[in-house]
């Protein structure tokens, strides 16, 4: 805006352009035109371009503004026209702000009035000159009609803007076109600017030739001082030293100050040396001590046996010591402790891993076939695995599962059957306690599956018998059955009765 | 399944005793079992979906134990 009341020529360029650029044009022409001649001829020139052109242009100004319409004519006529529209609405370029900025510092020093006034001279003379160029130019847009005037006329404002800077502007606008490599140039800058900002402190690779040229320069004035020792320096102390020197020789050190500053970077680095160096013993022995200490226990978590048990450990432990918390607490230290025994026993014997096993198994105090005991204290042993594996396998198989069991699976399998059984014990005691009974009775167990939803009136017991116990089985369910399914099946029957009722 | 027993009743009646502290009644393992073999029916059944969710070949020890706790609830009594 301040622009404007001081420019009025200069400003409207833009504005102009996006606006109303005919009207304008034909304003200024007539503001700048002092003569009504030049006023009379300038409209129609415009408007009849080709009549206008052919005839010498009155004044110099009306010269002017045919090479201007002429010289916008030939850019619309130019390919590059679109690029030049886009350019428009993209003009917020660095550089714009860095001209907008320069005109409001240039206030004081009113270096754009000057700038802007010693184009509309060259405009003037060379005005005179292009006369011949506008009668070429005027044969070129013989055909245009007015409207291509008011096409043209957006671009006519740069004329009157600082012409010059403008001008060139557009020239550059012309080259800018690679928008792409204009942003980047911007950013580039940008990053200019601020690389060196920041890189004062570091200044990675870009100082470095710069530091290498400085460094030349200086060495020579430090040759002249020492000549062997920084060079030497420079040769082997390789990027630091070097940017350092390249930095800080602006001040023009001599050597003591580029050892200052290698000392300062120098201590840093010598920092984590010396402290080594310093206590040599003691810390290189903490780090050895160290690094051998984690082998050890990596690989020992690493052991595939371990985790299995690792994961079930806790919960076995959970599950088969209720009774005692610390029985857990305990359990967790001794798991830490088994790494170790394994470890050492592997070192020993490898083929041994069965006997480890054991130990392990006597470390938790549950083992295969080594007895486990209950919360009861009653020992009890595990279902052979055979017998495990063989149903495992069978309903793997059944419900499309392919291949074999993996001896990890079975693992797993194994745990998951003891701590079945467990909580089958746990449950049919509770319904024979609750039954008034010492002894699990059939009833009992029928009780359990039926809430565990295995029987239902669709599904008998006896339909799960026979579909899953062989023939024995079924003959030993049958020795009591005789009588006694049929009063199961009426005392099941009685009970979904009670419960629907 | 042809040839040998199904199992060994009286593991299967010690381990119950020994977890109920409870006498069991003389056919009462034979229910017992069949429950068991319908747990590990469940167990493999959901093992294998497991398996299958997670792209393994075959059952694996991890599958079983992501079903082992869901199995376990859905027997609970």
């Amino acid at each position: 805006m301040a622009r404007e009341s001081r420019h009025p020529d200069a400003t409207p360029t833009r504005r102009a352009s996006s606006a109303e650029p005919s009207a304008s044009i034909h304003r200024r022409s007539i503001l700048r035109t002092p003569g009504s001649q030049a006023a009379r001829g300038l409209p129609r020139p415009q408007g009849l371009s080709a009549s206008g052109r052919k005839f010498a242009p009155p004044t110099p100004h009306a010269r002017a503004a045919f090479r201007t319409i002429d010289s916008r004519r030939a850019a619309i006529f130019t390919p590059h026209r679109v690029r030049r529209k886009s350019l428009r609405e993209v003009r917020d370029s660095p550089r714009d702000f860095l001209l907008s900025l320069g005109r409001v510092l240039a206030r004081n020093t009113e270096v754009i009035t000057t700038s802007s006034s010693s184009p509309r001279d060259e405009d003037k003379t060379p005005g005179s000159d292009g006369a011949g160029n506008d009668t070429t130019l005027g044969m070129i847009s013989v055909g245009d009609d007015d409207d291509d005037d008011d096409e043209e006329l957006p671009k006519r404002p740069r004329l009157s803007l600082p012409i010059g800077e403008e001008d060139d502007d557009d020239d550059s606008d012309d080259l800018q076109p690679h928008r792409s490599v204009v942003i980047d140039d911007d950013n580039f800058t940008m990053q200019s600017i601020e690389m060196p900002r920041r890189a004062i402190s570091e200044q990675p690779g870009g100082r470095f030739s710069m530091g290498d040229t400085r460094m030349s320069d200086y060495f020579n004035t430090n040759d002249m001082l020492h000549s062997e020792d920084i060079g030497v320096d420079s040769g082997f102390f390789p990027p630091t030293a070097v940017l350092d020197e390249g930095n800080f020789t602006m001040g023009m050190d001599e050597l003591p100050s580029p050892e200052r500053l290698d000392s300062d970077r120098g201590r840093e680095s010598d920092f984590g040396i010396e402290v080594p160096v310093g206590d040599i013993n003691e810390s290189t022995f903490m780090i050895a001590a160290q690094v051998e200490e984690s082998p050890d226990r990596a690989p020992a978590a690493a052991d595939t046996d371990e985790p299995m048990y690792d994961d079930y450990a806790p919960l076995a432990d959970q599950r088969s010591d209720d009774l005692d918390d610390e029985d857990l607490l305990g359990g967790v230290p001794t798991l830490e402790d088994e790494p170790v025994e394994a470890r050492s026993e592997e070192q020993q014997d490898e083929a041994e891993t069965e006997h480890a096993a054991t130990k392990r198994a006597e470390m938790r105090g549950s083992g295969k076939k080594t007895i486990k005991v209950s919360k009861y204290g009653i020992e009890y042993p595990s279902l052979p695995p055979a017998v495990v594996k063989r149903l495992a396998q069978n309903f793997a198989t059944a419900s499309g599962a392919k291949g074999k069991v993996t001896p990890d699976a079975m693992k797993a399998i194994m745990q998951a059957s003891d701590w079945f059984f467990e909580q089958l014990g746990e449950d049919l005691q509770a319904y024979a306690k609750h039954a008034g009974r010492k002894t699990i009775d059939e009833s009992d167990v029928l009780t359990l599956m039926k809430r565990q939803r295995q029987i239902n009136p669709n599904t008998t017991p006896f339909a799960l018998a026979q579909r899953h116990l062989p023939r024995e089985l079924l003959q030993d369910l049958r020795m009591t059955p005789p009588f006694a399914p049929k009063t199961r099946r009426k005392a099941k029957g009685g009970a979904e009765d009670e419960d629907v009722t | 399944m042809a040839g040998q027993k199904l199992y060994p009743r009286a593991t299967v009646k010690k381990i119950v005793k020994a977890h109920s502290n409870c006498n069991v009644s003389k056919n009462a393992d034979v229910m017992m079992f069949l429950d068991y073999m319908l747990f590990m029916q469940t167990l493999m059944k959901e093992a294998t979906i497991e398996a299958k969710q997670g792209g393994e070949r075959g059952i694996t020890a991890r599958s079983v134990k992501k079903v082992t706790a869901d199995s376990l609830a859905k027997f609970r009594g």
